[in-house]
């Protein structure tokens, strides 16, 4: 059986309060990241303590967790922008490699 | 134009520098845009803290910060403090109060001297806006110019005017850029250089940027200096991005730093980009020692000059407004609460109807009117009655977001014919009708030359229709009332909630009756209370509509809730959750004219017989609740009669509600200041004024505390954006306040400019704070009172980074208690503290120790 060809790329996980998130996806599109995977409400420990999930009626202020998979030529600028942008907000980003199987998805 | 950076690219094709720095530059204009507000559109005015991207701040600081962006202030002014001390609405005690929890260590004397300094100190100069744009600091007229643009191409942009903005659905920036070349008010260098700009607007910006010579390190600040030039047409562009409108923050910054660089060209502007105004100059202590003395009548002496200038030097005269906002506030909070300290009332008694009502301030004073007709027993909850949806009514235009603009709505609710279809078609053809010939009337009027066949053919109704409105605008209002009844008939409809599922019912029905703490005692009838609110000729009726239904008015809202409560397979779900309903309990849904106060039943044919008693006692009393509340009304509402006996008092708001030419229809929600998390009985016995939301809660059917999450990260989040919104009409009504109402020109659906051109105005009009002379909204931030145990509040707090912003950085301030017989509590970030202590030194806010009087 011939093992699957996949392709390295670049996978970036942001964390952000609600009320930013619009920003880190406008951002991921105006790159040319091909898409992006949004969940909200989102729950965690971290620096600032324990952060609630989900509230019944505000979707702002929770957290959110975008990833979008980038080839290696957008990194940069997506980096360039999404720096500022966390300094001045609580949230984390978390860049990895990672591998997929149609890359067409992606460029 | 010099270009640095790529004229054309594609995001796919472009270098990796030059994408770098678009990426950098979007982020650079979101973090400026921070400071600018969200402006929505009149349809769904939603009100919003002007100051909400300046939250992470503490108060004191946040409003300093927006003095220095926008040069607004951030209170009252001395004078006008120094005013209300005189009517006694601050006392010496509130002032020794006020400045005891700054200064906690201060002595009788240094005490006494800051008191003096307060009452009698020269005001503090006002604030100066401190950061400019290059031609701001170079060449004031360029700056004029820029604005002006603006001002034009933003209205042909957002107008609905019969000629649409050529190229407009290209997007702003795409529609500007080919038209502003052609424009001849421009010098020909200008238009020359305008139509070699860059084909996205991110490199214009770029190009511009490095034109007037704004490094990377000053980039920011001067994007906001341009933001806050004009705020209002920025806070709207901040509400189109993301909503389809064709317009972003970039388009908006693109065109003003063109026109900047191009009309700059070639001057010298060296310097300019980073030059930053010095701020107001202060008196200095010993100024101020010596003045003191004076007024005090004291010897000028060296030693005592040098004395009470030592004290006063701890508390800078900019600092003054704050302690005087302090005081103020302090004043009417310790009065609430001692109000409700004593006030506590117990179960209402013999309670046949129960009326959950929205938590907005004026359902209070149709509350506590019901409620002194006896039998009845109100409840407080957010208007949209916990059912997020988005609703078409039985005309089937385009459908309305009908909840909280935190949420968005997850249910498609319609409204549909309840048995006669015919009856329904006919009333849908009558209206469509009658739509059609309005629209037709107002599309002759503003085209080019059908006004003049228009005044020919329709001018002998057109003209008496108008006096008619401004003489007897009652009278004419019954007779369209009349007429559209006769075209359009009403037909009976029903609220279609196939759309949610069974489960998604059932627990809708928990979450709300737990959370507004109905679980048991039901009476025959519970009445589910929406409001809205009609006035003539106001661009600013969504203000008074419903916030918690986007703006509108929630009787869908409302009808939702009452058609999936009186489901027989939803009671029966609730069963299951302990929740019992009695089968003679009908829910029966309602709404609230709060211009005319008359509530309204809805769906009366949905309503059993064998509840037709106690309906027509409900309507008598909803009526006579309603006249004595507008009798209470007109006592404070410019030009009605005082002393009014109740049936007089509900003629007059009626007539004026239709008053095209009335520009103090009702008060909205003028003179909040307090949200109650509470049973009703805690607050039953007192008048609040209206100045009060009312949220109702039940800490022993909250075990785990989501539902006094869902009220303190939802409900007193808008109503604290309403409380803001309020609060900044009135401190500083030259930016964060729509100015007066006569001379309002509506852009499209943007909003109101005053005059012809201009910026767009932000927030309220001067007629909803102000009766001309007086203020009629006093400014204060929001106290929210609850009635729960501590430690669930503070674990809700730790959970929750918006409250920890909110509370800890003095935007709202938390009172609370267990018990009705236990004192109330001042949350602080060091913990609770008793609110009534005396000793300053335990209740004092950490951020402010550090400021000793030595």
């Amino acid at each position: 059986m011939t093992a699957p060809v996949l392709t390295k790329m670049t996978k970036i996980e942001v964390v952000v309060p609600g009320s930013d998130a619009p920003a880190v996806r406008e951002l991921i599109q105006s790159v040319g990241a091909t898409g992006y995977t949004s969940l909200s409400g989102v729950s965690g420990l971290g620096h600032h303590g324990y952060r609630q999930g989900r509230l019944l009626f505000n979707q702002q202020a929770a957290l959110e967790l975008i990833i979008t998979v980038v080839p290696e030529e957008k990194v940069d600028a997506l980096l360039a922008g999404l720096r500022p942008l966390l300094d001045s907000s609580s949230g984390v980003m978390f860049v990895t490699e990672t591998f997929v199987s149609r890359p067409d998805y992606f460029s | 134009m010099t270009s640095t950076s790529t004229n054309t690219g594609d995001t796919n094709t472009g270098d990796a520098g030059v994408e770098a720095r678009r990426a950098r530059l979007r982020t650079d204009v979101t973090l400026a845009a921070k400071v600018v507000p969200t402006h929505y559109p009149l349809e769904t005015f939603i009100a919003v803290n002007p100051l909400a991207g300046l939250e992470g701040l503490p108060f004191e600081q946040a409003i300093r910060r927006a003095g220095d962006l926008y040069g607004m202030p951030g209170t009252l002014g001395e004078p006008a403090f120094r005013e209300l001390y005189r009517q006694g609405r601050i006392t010496d005690a509130d002032l020794d109060r006020a400045l005891t929890r700054r200064f906690p260590n201060l002595g009788a004397d240094a005490l006494e001297l800051l008191r003096a300094d307060m009452l009698h100190g020269e005001p503090a100069p006002a604030a100066k806006r401190r950061y400019h744009t290059v031609s701001e600091n170079a060449d004031p007229k360029v700056a004029g110019i820029v604005d002006a643009q603006t001002s034009k191409w933003c209205a042909a942009f957002f107008g609905a005017g019969a000629w649409p903005m050529p190229e407009r659905d290209r997007g702003f920036y795409r529609a500007w850029r080919s038209l502003a070349p052609s424009d001849r008010s421009l010098p020909r260098r200008a238009r020359t250089a305008l139509r070699a700009l860059p084909e996205r607007a991110d490199d214009a910006v770029l190009n511009a940027l490095d034109m007037l010579g704004v490094g990377d390190g000053s980039r920011i600040t001067h994007l906001q200096a341009h933001l806050t030039a004009m705020p209002g047409w920025a806070a709207h562009v901040a509400w189109c991005s993301g909503r389809g409108t064709p317009i972003d923050m970039l388009d908006y910054l693109a065109m003003r730093l063109s026109y900047e660089a191009v009309l700059m060209s070639g001057r010298r502007t060296a310097g300019a980009a980073s030059a930053e105004d010095s701020g107001p100059v202060l008196a200095s202590a010993r100024r101020r020692a010596e003045h003191l003395l004076a007024v005090g009548g004291e010897p000028v002496a060296e030693d005592r000059v040098a004395a009470v200038s030592r004290v006063l030097a701890a508390l800078p005269a900019t600092s003054r407004e704050v302690l005087w906002q302090n005081a103020f506030e302090a004043h009417y909070r310790d009065d609430v609460l001692a109000g409700l300290q004593v006030s506590d009332a117990g179960p209402a008694d013999g309670v046949h109807t129960q009326v959950v009502t929205c938590i907005d301030t004026r359902s209070e004073g149709l509350r506590r009117h019901l409620e002194a007709v006896g039998g009845y027993e109100t409840l407080g909850f957010a208007g949209f009655f916990a059912v997020a949806i988005r609703f078409t009514d039985l005309l089937g235009g385009a459908p309305s977001d009908l909840c909280p603009v935190l949420i968005s709505p997850n249910h498609d609710v319609t409204e549909v014919p309840a048995w006669n279809a015919a009856a329904a078609a006919r009333r849908v053809a009558g209206i469509t009708g009658l739509a059609g010939a309005e629209s037709a009337f107002h599309a002759a009027k503003e085209s080019l030359a059908a006004p003049f066949t228009l005044a020919e053919a329709a001018g002998w109704a057109a003209a008496p229709l108008a006096a008619a409105k401004t003489l007897a605008p009652a009278l004419s209002t019954a007779i369209r009332r009349r007429l559209r009844d006769a075209v359009a008939p009403a037909a009976p409809t029903v609220i279609d909630t196939e759309a949610m599922g069974h489960d998604e019912q059932v627990l809708f029905a928990q979450v709300a009756l737990t959370t507004m703490g109905l679980t048991r005692g039901f009476g025959r009838i519970v009445v589910m209370c929406a409001h809205g609110s009609t006035t003539e000729n106001n661009p600013y009726q969504a203000s008074l509509d419903c916030g918690a239904c986007g703006g509108q008015a929630g009787a869908p809202n409302a009808r939702t809730a009452v058609a999936i409560l009186n489901r027989a397979a939803v009671r029966a779900g609730l069963l299951e959750a302990g929740i019992d309903i009695p089968a003679e309990t009908w829910f029966v849904a309602a709404q609230h004219d709060t211009a005319v106060d008359r509530v309204t039943l809805l769906d009366r044919h949905l309503i059993p017989a064998t509840h037709t008693g106690d309906l027509d006692r409900l309507d008598r009393d909803l009526a006579r609740a309603g006249a004595t509340l507008a009798a209470e009304r007109c006592e404070v509402l410019p030009g009605a009669p005082s002393g009014a006996q109740p049936a007089r008092a509900a003629r007059h708001v009626s007539t004026r509600s239709c008053d095209w030419a009335q520009v103090y229809p009702e008060w909205g929600l003028a003179g909040n200041a307090a949200f109650i998390v509470a049973p009703r009985s805690a607050s039953r016995r007192m008048d609040l004024g209206r100045r009060a939301f009312l949220h109702s809660y039940e800490a022993d059917v909250d075990i785990d505390g989501s539902a006094l999450e869902t009220i303190l990260t939802a409900p007193l989040v808008v109503a604290q954006w309403i409380n803001t919104q309020y609060y900044f009409s009135t401190v500083a009504p030259q930016v964060f306040g729509a100015g007066t109402k006569t001379i309002h020109n509506v852009v499209g659906t943007a909003g109101v400019i005053a005059g012809h051109n201009g910026d767009l105005q932000l927030g309220l009009p001067w007629q909803s704070v102000s009766d001309g002379t007086d203020l009629v909204h006093e400014p204060q931030r929001l106290m929210a009172v609850v009635q729960a145990p501590l430690e669930r509040i503070d674990m809700i707090i730790d959970r929750n980074p918006i409250l920890q912003q909110l509370f800890g950085n003095d935007w709202i301030a938390v009172a609370a208690r267990e018990n009705p017989d236990q004192p109330w509590q001042r949350w602080t970030r060091a913990g609770w503290r008793p609110w009534f202590d005396t000793d300053a030194t335990t209740d004092v806010n950490p951020i402010n120790t550090e400021e000793m009087v030595p």
